[in-house]
């Protein structure tokens, strides 16, 4: 009822493929049941090929866009160079343990390509307990019916336009079962030469 | 035990009476599903039964034959779902003795309906859904809530692992979210092939098992149709050849069965 966790809604989930990934998320802001907004991206561009997806408290979301931009920042001064996605996954890590008694109320999902290209989709708890999937990672209101959606849907080595049917699909059916989650939806496809970036339309209740 | 306090006159109770009371509700876990096509119904169920944490059997069925045209998948607490499926024979048998012929599907629901109903302020603390064939011969799905309220539907899906089946089979059995393109029709729902929905239903559970907890260790999917003997020539759902997918004759319920009118598919599940 008072939980903030789910206080504002919204989704986000994260496919793997073959020399690509994908990274999409659904619109919703909320407060309770009365929807506030409806073009409330969740997903962030870290570099070029690497994205974060934060679901869970907005403002808490909107604390740590700002703390991520800050620690990047410092990250491209010191090392004169983009940071890696797995590098900026334990960044991400240790940033939300910082606060291990009094977390943000997140959880975030990571995707990108490394240097060399390889795919990468990352997720973690609100403390930042990490969890490198291999095939599929999710979070926010609808986790439990991405989990059942991608678990059908998801198989490997999908190229970028097979992965954007299969991402899009799994987010818009858990998108319909989820009262906190849905209002359109937007999905990315990271491949090494660009950046498909696609907005979904969806139910409008 | 009553204690003195150590320089005290007055008797101070160091401890307070233990109150013990009666929970007449448990959750057992696990989860069903039911999809309909054209000519037939495939209900399904895990087979494991949880309290908690603990497993306390691999095999304990949830899905019960009601008849030739009717079976019963149940899900909540399993000691209501026996004592109300049952009831729900004994209704059945009595049906029987005064109309001489079995219940029809519709009429099953609707008697679900007002059995759940009367225990309303102490309810069956049980999810049902009813599968099978209407007096067209029809595939159908009735779903229930614990309280009697139910609605026909092409494919429902609940229990533990309900938010992960049922946005699914929206998707695969609904077709939810899917266009027509010039190169590629999107059929209708409830008119998908026997063997297409059971692969469907059978994927259904892999992926729950896989990320739920409390779904594993068996899969038992009914399959109610018009049996192939009751046909001239084996057409559509009766001219799949069950047996060879593994598939037994179903046994329960009220009447005299008609040989492959409801068949059960059994199925290993992962077990941690």
């Amino acid at each position: 009822m008072s939980d903030i966790t789910t206080l504002n809604g919204g989704s986000c989930i994260a496919f793997k493929g073959k020399n690509c990934v994908a990274i999409a998320c659904d619109l919703r802001l909320g407060n309770q049941a009365l929807t506030v907004a409806c073009n409330r991206d969740k997903v962030f561009k870290i570099t070029d090929k690497t994205y974060l997806g934060m679901t869970g408290l907005a403002s808490d979301v909107d604390t740590l866009r700002s703390a991520f931009r800050y620690r990047l920042n410092m990250y491209r001064m010191k090392e004169e160079r983009e940071i890696e996605p797995e590098t900026f996954a334990h960044l991400v890590s240790s940033t939300l343990y910082e606060k291990r008694f009094g977390p943000y109320f997140i959880e975030p999902i990571i995707a990108g390509l490394n240097s060399n290209n390889e795919p990468f989709i990352a997720a973690a708890d609100l403390i930042g307990c990490l969890n490198f999937a291999k095939d599929f990672v999710v979070t926010g209101t609808a986790s439990d019916k991405l989990f059942g959606m991608a678990e059908g849907l998801w198989e490997p080595d999908l190229g970028p336009e097979e992965l954007f049917e299969s991402i899009s699909q799994a987010l818009l059916g858990a998108l319909e079962r989820d009262a906190l989650s849905g209002w359109g939806a937007i999905v990315r496809v990271i491949t090494p030469d660009k950046v498909i970036e696609r907005t979904l339309q969806s139910r409008q209740d | 035990m009553l204690g003195l306090q150590p320089g005290s006159s007055t008797v101070v109770p160091t401890s307070a009476p233990v109150g013990h009371r009666f929970e007449p509700y448990d959750s057992n876990g696990g989860s069903i599903a039911a999809v309909c096509g054209k000519d037939f119904c495939i209900i399904a169920s895990d087979t494991r039964q949880s309290t908690g944490y603990s497993i306390q059997t691999r095999y304990k069925p949830k899905v019960f034959r009601l008849n030739d045209k009717a079976t019963l998948a149940t899900n909540g607490f399993a000691a209501d779902a026996e004592a109300m499926v049952s009831r729900i024979r004994q209704r059945l048998e009595w049906y029987r003795h005064s109309h001489g012929r079995s219940m029809p599907l519709h009429a099953i629901a609707r008697m679900i309906s007002t059995i759940l109903y009367g225990k309303r302020f102490f309810p069956y603390y049980v999810y049902n859904i009813l599968g099978g064939l209407d007096e067209e011969g029809k595939g159908a799905v009735y779903s229930f809530d614990p309280v009697g309220s139910y609605e026909r539907e092409f494919c429902r899906a609940a229990g533990a692992a309900q938010s992960l089946i049922q946005p699914f089979l929206d998707n695969q059995i609904m077709f939810k979210n899917q266009h027509s393109t010039p190169e590629h029709t999107v059929p209708k729902p409830g008119e998908m092939s026997l063997p297409d929905v059971l692969k469907i239903v059978m994927d259904s559970f892999t992926s729950a098992t896989e990320r739920h907890i409390e779904v594993g260790d068996g899969l038992e999917m009914f399959v109610v149709r018009t049996p192939p003997s009751a046909q001239g020539e084996a057409i559509g759902a009766a001219s799949v050849d069950l047996k060879a997918m593994g598939g037994v004759e179903a046994v329960g319920g009220e009447d005299e069965q008609e040989e492959g009118a409801v068949m059960v598919i059994r199925r290993e599940l992962k077990k941690d």
